[in-house]
């Protein structure tokens, strides 16, 4: 048998993470940047990226959060350092779409699919190849 | 009749009488989309050639479901016995002669009488329109007369009193419908009235109309259109911190084009600015030198509206399939001045400005002088009329006749709320983007791509497509064959074999299952989630199935189902079966089942199935050390099972173990060289390592043993643009593997 503490922080551990679909993608984004791409990555870049992800619908139960390409680091909740360089607001299926490259950023613009606020610059230089692709079973 | 001559009219189209709203534009317009039961009968006698000409976008009632696609653009459309699709369709096959039968048809009908501000067609059964609504006769006729009463109250800007009408029986798609357009078309009827007021005044509609004014966030294209709206309220509000954020969009650019009131300054002007800074910046800095007068507010919005008016009209031109209907010069005419690109002002024919490399004011330009004749007469005839005139024409026929077919409604929604976006987005990307506006004018283009297969694919999600030519149909033991082609790794063959079958005994739950395998292995995920549904239709409890249908969910991040299938697995299980308690299948907890396989594999250990449930079920919760752990119990069971291989290298992918990754797949791969999946994945692999050249070459291998695994010609083209490739990216996009294969030899 489990041992009942074994249940429970396995409980809690679901608890804490929603039902994003984003959510596996962005955990993946923060060991990701770990590496020596992601840090690569951050030099690169060099840019906070705010991500709001609603399950359903823009603006609605969101989830925010933040890739901070300048340290190298994926947060849940919003940019405490100031204001993000550029904020995206997505559906949950919208932004694993744009971040595995089956609808680009602009056409997710022109569709409404994403909102930003912020540098259109900094904007720009989001790109689907900043993310790691899932591979699958 | 040429169809220049509809065009200008010919003599035939001098009106007698100012106040008649015979222009032949208008007219011809209206025919085209309108609802007169004249022209109906007309056209219902041409044969029903549709099949073949129709594009695609109305499909001819086999597929019943298809019309309960909630929220769908294509509600009407789609609906096989309307009378609005039916009317589209006879129109669709029309080819010119007719429309010069329905020419005549306008001729005849011409100089009737019309309001004077609003002209109108009168209709032929006697709708005719009138100021307060006429509540009495068919439901139609009610909703009709009762539209026709809100668009009447935008004349004197009088506010609208809701109305108790009888029961319509409107769909939930009409009903969605008019939501959507009402709201759309009261913001350009009071397009100098608050926000407020313009909400009080579709409030008022909807809610005599019995529709909940909520719902309108359900469809898309509201969605689309509320989402603009609010980006952009809340751009001005950023910028604009005193401004009144309850002010419509559609007032902000209107007053912002007023402004400049003339079009070529305001272009120019705008595009010597759009290098320097961000476009919303400028915009900023133009909006606090405005100052507006109404009245130029007025003839503004005109030429806006008459830039959504034509692009109506070519939207529906272009749904004709006649090539040489296609080619002429009068649709591109009407495209070009629909998107914008040129417009009519003082009697001429200008392109705006605003174009950075000028290609199709250039295009046009040449058009323009080489033949100008037609658009000479054009303008000549139209203006003689005010330019303004027969754009208002045109709305007021729509919003009269449409009505009674409910086609006004999907016109409108479809041409206004995708187009606006759509334009919106294509301004910006030439305005503010500068040196990236190409990549902007292909997503562009991508777009309206997009747009059009969206219609066509938006019926067969979930649902299993079949390769068109099968070999393998008539096959004597398809499944035999379809066994025997998997075993070898032919996947993409054995596909076809396993369609015949399934074809062939669609209560095959083998076959399905088979096929579903296949298409997994094939890294075609759509498919084989598709197929594995079928099976389990077919056989529910067929262990096998549950556990591929849980593979797939997660892989495909749907926690909820994934869970689903697997806790089935559990329960249907001869031995492990006691351990799951019915009850617990209404309300799943990740934890719970977690539990009960934990259970199951110290029941018994040496079960390895138990341990790749367990591994699945941690790839859920993302603990990947110990799904890897799981994962490399079971391959001690079963070390020669590809599969397991590979979703222990998927596993240690997701957890950015990428060396170790690769060793695993290429386990796989030495126990199945043809295993498609692995393949891609390798290339992932290699691409979260930032090998970008090495991971071309592994998914240009994958996809040429399945050119249908979207999901490799998606990365490949990430890949490509990372390896700096970008020379090999037309080869990726028109799926050229001929030329990828000999670029990139693995």
């Amino acid at each position: 048998m489990v041992s009942s503490s074994n249940l429970e922080e396995r409980a809690a551990a679901m608890a804490n993470s929603t039902q994003l679909k984003s959510d596996a993608l962005l955990e993946q984004m923060k060991l990701h940047l770990a590496t020596d791409v992601g840090k690569e990555l951050t030099k690169k870049i060099g840019l906070v990226y705010q991500f709001n992800i609603a399950p359903k619908k823009i603006g609605f139960n969101e989830e925010i959060y933040v890739v901070d390409l300048k340290k190298g680091e994926v947060t849940k909740g919003p940019y405490e350092g100031g204001k993000p360089d550029a904020t995206f607001s997505f559906k949950d299926e919208d932004f694993l779409k744009v971040a595995t490259g089956k609808m680009n950023p602009q056409m997710a613009f022109m569709r409404g699919a994403m909102k930003i606020k912020g540098s259109l610059s900094a904007a720009q230089k989001f790109t689907p190849d900043i993310f790691p692709k899932p591979s699958k079973m | 009749m040429s169809m220049r001559d509809i065009v200008t009219g010919g003599a035939a189209c001098a009106v007698p009488g100012s106040s008649s709203s015979s222009n032949p534009l208008g007219a011809l317009a209206n025919v085209l989309i309108g609802s007169s039961s004249e022209t109906k009968e007309r056209l219902q006698e041409i044969p029903r050639a549709t099949t073949t000409t129709s594009d695609g976008n109305f499909s001819l009632g086999t597929d019943e479901h298809l019309t309960t696609l909630p929220g769908s653009e294509l509600d009407h459309s789609l609906q096989p016995n309307g009378p609005g699709s039916e009317f589209l369709r006879a129109y669709h096959s029309a080819d010119q002669s007719r429309l010069e039968g329905v020419w005549d048809g306008i001729q005849n009908r011409q100089g009737r009488d019309s309001l004077i501000n609003f002209p109108v067609f009168e209709h032929p059964q006697g709708v005719n329109t009138r100021l307060q609504p006429d509540l009495d006769g068919p439901p139609q006729r009610v909703l009709s007369s009762f539209l026709h009463s809100f668009v009447n109250s935008s004349h004197g800007g009088i506010p609208f009193r809701p109305t108790p009408l009888p029961v319509l029986g409107l769909s939930e798609g009409d009903k969605q419908c008019i939501r959507d357009r009402s709201s759309i078309m009261a913001r350009h009827f009071f397009a100098d009235k608050s926000e407020d007021f313009i909400n009080q005044q579709v409030n008022a509609l909807l809610c005599s109309l019995d529709i909940d004014n909520d719902i309108r966030a359900k469809g898309p294209l509201p969605g689309r259109y509320r989402e603009l709206e609010e980006y952009w309220n809340e751009s001005q509000g950023m910028l604009k911190p005193g401004s009144h954020a309850a002010d419509g969009w559609v007032t902000e650019f209107m007053q912002h084009g007023v402004e400049q009131g003339d079009h070529n300054a305001w272009a120019q002007s705008f595009e010597q600015q759009h290098g320097v800074n961000g476009w919303a910046s400028e915009f900023e800095h133009e909006q606090s030198q405005i100052t507006l007068g109404d009245q130029m507010r007025g003839a503004q919005f005109s030429n806006v509206a008459a830039m959504e008016q034509t692009r109506m009209l070519a939207h529906t031109l272009a749904q004709n399939d006649d090539p040489k209907f296609q080619n002429s010069k009068f649709l591109q005419f009407v495209s070009k001045m629909s998107r914008g690109e040129i417009f009519i002002e003082d009697n001429q024919v200008k392109p705006t400005a605003l174009s950075a490399p000028g290609d199709w004011a250039a295009e046009y330009q040449q058009q323009y002088d080489g033949g100008h004749t037609w658009a000479d007469q054009f303008v000549h005839n139209e203006l003689s009329h005010g330019p303004d005139r027969w754009v208002n024409e045109f709305s007021a026929e729509r919003e009269q006749h449409g009505p009674v077919d409910d086609q006004w409604v999907n016109e409108f929604s479809k041409l206004h709320v995708q187009d606006w976006v759509e334009e919106f987005g294509h301004q910006v990307g030439e305005g503010a983007l500068g040196e990236s506006s190409d990549n902007w004018a292909n997503a562009y283009d991508e777009f309206l791509n997009e747009q059009a297969a969206a219609k066509q694919r938006s019926d067969t999600r979930g649902v299993y497509v079949f390769s068109d030519m099968n070999p393998y149909v008539g096959h004597p033991n398809p499944l035999k064959e379809g066994q025997e082609l998997f075993r070898k790794g032919l996947l993409s063959e054995a596909v076809l074999a396993l369609e015949a079958e399934v074809l062939k005994n669609p209560d095959n739950a083998e076959g399905w299952r088979l096929l579903g395998i296949a298409h997994a292995e094939n890294d075609d995920d759509q498919q084989a989630i598709a197929s594995m549904m079928r099976a389990h239709e077919v056989d529910p409890t067929n262990l096998e199935v549950l556990l591929a249908l849980g593979v797939s969910h997660t892989n495909e991040l749907e926690r909820a189902a994934a869970l689903k299938y697997l806790y089935s697995w559990l329960h249907h299980h001869p031995k492990y079966g006691t351990l799951a308690p019915p009850e617990l299948s209404d309300s799943l907890y990740y934890a719970d089942v977690a539990g009960l396989f934990n259970d199951a594999a110290q029941m018994s250990p040496e079960d390895a199935d138990v341990h790749i449930v367990l591994g699945v079920l941690y790839n859920l919760s993302r603990e990947y050390d110990k799904a890897i752990a799981s994962f490399k119990t079971a391959l001690k069971l079963k070390p020669r099972d590809y599969s397991l291989w590979n979703k222990l290298g998927a596993t240690q992918a997701n957890s950015v173990q990428s060396a170790d990754a690769i060793s695993a797949y290429q386990q796989a791969l030495d126990l199945k060289p043809n295993y498609v999946r692995a393949w891609a994945n390798m290339g992932i692999s290699y691409a979260n390592q930032g090998m970008f050249e090495e991971s071309i070459c592994y998914y240009v291998r994958a996809l040429t043993m399945n050119p249908k695994a979207d999901n490799a010609w998606q990365y490949l083209r990430i890949s490509l643009s990372c390896a700096s490739r970008d020379d090999m990216l037309k080869a990726c996009d028109s799926q050229n593997l001929e030329v990828l294969q000999k670029e990139f030899p693995l």
